[in-house]
């Protein structure tokens, strides 16, 4: 299995940062991360629907917990979303590495498992829609 | 970029370890992918599927084998480690094997699903065969809905593939039912074997249905099931992609002066030349006289006969003065004799391609057409023609120059040039034929046909002789020569001064 490459790692931070621009200064970086996810399950199951999008997540889980363990206890609800990833975050405290990681692991294997199977550039095309303001160029 | 451009996605493609299915497919398994392999009976799916998880798994590609109420795994295992590619040590991990027949007796299709992707998650299995998969279909079509079969399968191709699996179904199906079918509507990938018994003889044979995402060679493939497994006849003999060349205009000496003059000075490189006439007219050694000629010129050849061994193949040409055993000792001579029986055009002609590849070889004789469809199982003798036509377009594209015999069955009203409608085969055609001159029985040679090219159009006559055939005299003052039964001009009665002219030393060339 390949690991994701760096520009799918850059697009996920460019996402996060977007995400992040939008939010109040008080709120947790690790509060965008999980927006992030959030906003590409609503996105990518208008492609993918619910089943497409569900059967990816899992396996984007399954590879983000070899990066991070703490995701170990989230699970994917059948809709796509996570189980368990806001309390996770809300733990890891007001510094939110540890939740911010998580999320953006579960962002960076799921956005690289499109690149697999689709490519990069309908990869990239796919969060544009998503997030049509934010600049996601290199 | 475009999507015609690099930056599309590259599917990556697994090898299938069967012998041209790679090049059938074109180029591999897509990776992934979820496909169906599908037959009656007995044609060879689990061992296809058994090839392909042995070529294809290592720690960083585990394999799961799901048996489902048809051949139970210890049978299984038991008769394919019969076969070479089966090997042992993948058993200690890399390739499992998961029974789920118990479930689908006694449970719903929801249940297999969950059980399948437990499975396939906790071994992270890289690739996935459910064997049978038809078995799942028949029992759970007895409770379930077809669109509950279809969400089912839907399913299962959806988590097999986002969970980076490539996965093989097989089922025992018979033609026709791929249609409206929501297994063959969801895969990728569809392979259907074929197998047929005809007299003594079993035809087996490969289609690519269906495959998504990149271009298979389509039609029907032979293939043969040996101790090695499956091995496949690609209908391009395995020279897909490779170009052509652009025919030259060297000339090729068939090793008998006269003829090369009524050719024009010797058969064009890379042309196909045709060699028809009855029994005993000299067609095999003319054929053998163009081979040695090459081989005088240090340019390898290859001889295909039919109906004599080698060894007796070369006694012969010994006769006539031409030493075949040295060139054969240095590998610029390979005599092929195809055994009888049950061969398929394709696993012939895949012989002699290999053997021209490897010889590098420059002249081919196909010695003879008859005993070459002869030598073929009864069912494969539809395809002849047109597997020898997509043979000798393929062989002559790469530069090989081709010499084929025919026999002709000779009769006294017309003249055939084969009774095998071969003839279109051929860019020139040699026709040998008896005449009745005189009271003896005389050989009469004519170039009927030179593709592009000017070539003599004398009928001349020829002899066998010690040193192979020699060419005589331009056959003059005769009427139809070609009804084998000529008289002689009357110039007077039939009042044609321009043949008296013609019959006293003019002679026209073409």
């Amino acid at each position: 299995m390949d690991t994701p490459s760096p520009s799918i790692r850059d697009l996920a931070q460019r996402l996060l940062t977007a995400e992040a621009a939008r939010q109040s200064v008080a709120e947790p970086r690790a509060h965008a991360a999980v927006r992030v996810c959030e906003k590409l399950r609503v996105s990518l199951t208008r492609f993918a629907g619910v089943d497409g999008f569900a059967a990816l997540l899992r396996r984007a889980l399954a590879l983000a917990r070899e990066e991070v363990p703490a995701l170990h206890g989230i699970t994917e609800k059948t809709d796509g979303s996570l189980e368990g990833l806001e309390k996770l975050v809300a733990d890891a405290g007001n510094s939110g590495v540890a939740g911010s990681d998580a999320a953006v692991a579960i962002t960076v294997h799921l956005l690289w498992l499109l690149v697999t199977f689709i490519g990069e550039p309908l990869t990239v095309r796919l969060a544009r829609e998503a997030w049509p303001d934010a600049s996601l160029d290199k | 970029m475009s999507a015609q451009g690099q930056d599309r996605v590259n599917i990556r493609q697994l090898p299938t370890g069967v012998p041209g299915l790679d090049e059938i497919l074109g180029g591999g398994l897509p990776e992934y992918s979820f496909n169906i392999i599908a037959g009656a009976p007995g044609c060879g799916k689990t061992t296809l599927a058994h090839q392909i998880i042995f070529a294809n798994a290592s720690p960083d590609c585990p394999v799961l084998y799901f048996t489902v109420l048809g051949e139970p795994a210890i049978k299984m295992l038991r008769y394919q480690q019969q076969y070479r590619f089966f090997d042992q040590s993948k058993l200690d991990g890399t390739i499992r094997f998961a029974n789920l027949s118990q479930l689908v007796l006694d449970k719903d299709l929801g249940a297999v699903l969950d059980a399948i992707i437990k499975e396939v998650e906790a071994s992270n299995a890289k690739i996935v065969v459910v064997d049978s998969f038809r078995t799942v279909v028949r029992k759970t079509l007895s409770t379930a809905t077809e669109s509950e079969l279809q969400g089912f399968i839907q399913r299962l191709a959806l988590h097999l593939t986002s969970w980076q699996a490539t996965t093989f179904l097989i089922g025992e199906y018979v033609e026709g039912e791929q249609r409206d079918n929501p297994v063959f509507t969801v895969a990728d990938g569809l392979l259907w074997l074929y197998q047929s018994v005809e007299r003594n003889s079993i035809v087996r044979k490969l289609q690519v249905v269906k495959l998504r995402g990149q271009e298979s060679v389509p039609g029907l493939h032979t293939f043969r099931i040996t101790e090695d497994g499956l091995q496949t006849f690609p209908r391009t003999f395995g020279l897909a992609g490779q170009s052509g060349q652009v025919k030259g205009r060297r000339r090729l000496s068939t090793g008998i002066s006269g003829l090369d003059a009524l050719l024009g000075g010797g058969v064009p490189e890379g042309d196909s030349l045709l060699v028809a006439g009855p029994s005993g007219s000299g067609k095999s050694i003319l054929a053998t006289q163009f081979i040695a000629e090459g081989l005088r010129h240090g340019e390898p050849g290859i001889v295909a006969v039919f109906e004599e061994i080698p060894a007796e193949y070369a006694q012969r040409a010994a006769m006539f003065g031409l030493d075949f055993d040295t060139p054969q000792k240095d590998d610029t001579l390979k005599i092929i004799y195809l055994r009888p029986l049950d061969l398929s055009v394709d696993e012939t002609v895949h012989e002699i391609v290999n053997s021209v590849k490897k010889l590098g070889c420059k002249r081919l004789v196909i010695d003879s057409l008859v005993g070459f469809e002869m030598a073929l199982a009864p069912g494969f003798r539809t395809d002849f023609r047109e597997s020898l036509y997509r043979m000798i377009g393929a062989l002559t594209r790469l530069g090989v120059t081709i010499v084929s015999t025919v026999e002709i069955e000779e009769n006294f009203t017309s003249m055939d040039l084969s009774n095998f409608t071969v003839s279109f085969l051929a860019d020139d055609i040699v026709r040998l034929r008896y005449v009745s001159i005189d009271g003896q029985l005389r050989r009469m040679l004519l170039v009927v046909k030179m593709r592009r090219s000017a070539h003599s159009i004398d009928m001349v006559e020829y002899q066998v002789t010690s040193k192979g055939v020699v060419i005589g005299e331009r056959l003059r003052g005769y009427r139809a020569l070609t009804s084998g039964i000529p008289s002689p001009w009357s110039f007077e009665s039939d009042n044609i001064p321009q043949r008296r002219a013609e019959a006293e030393g003019d002679t026209p060339h073409g």
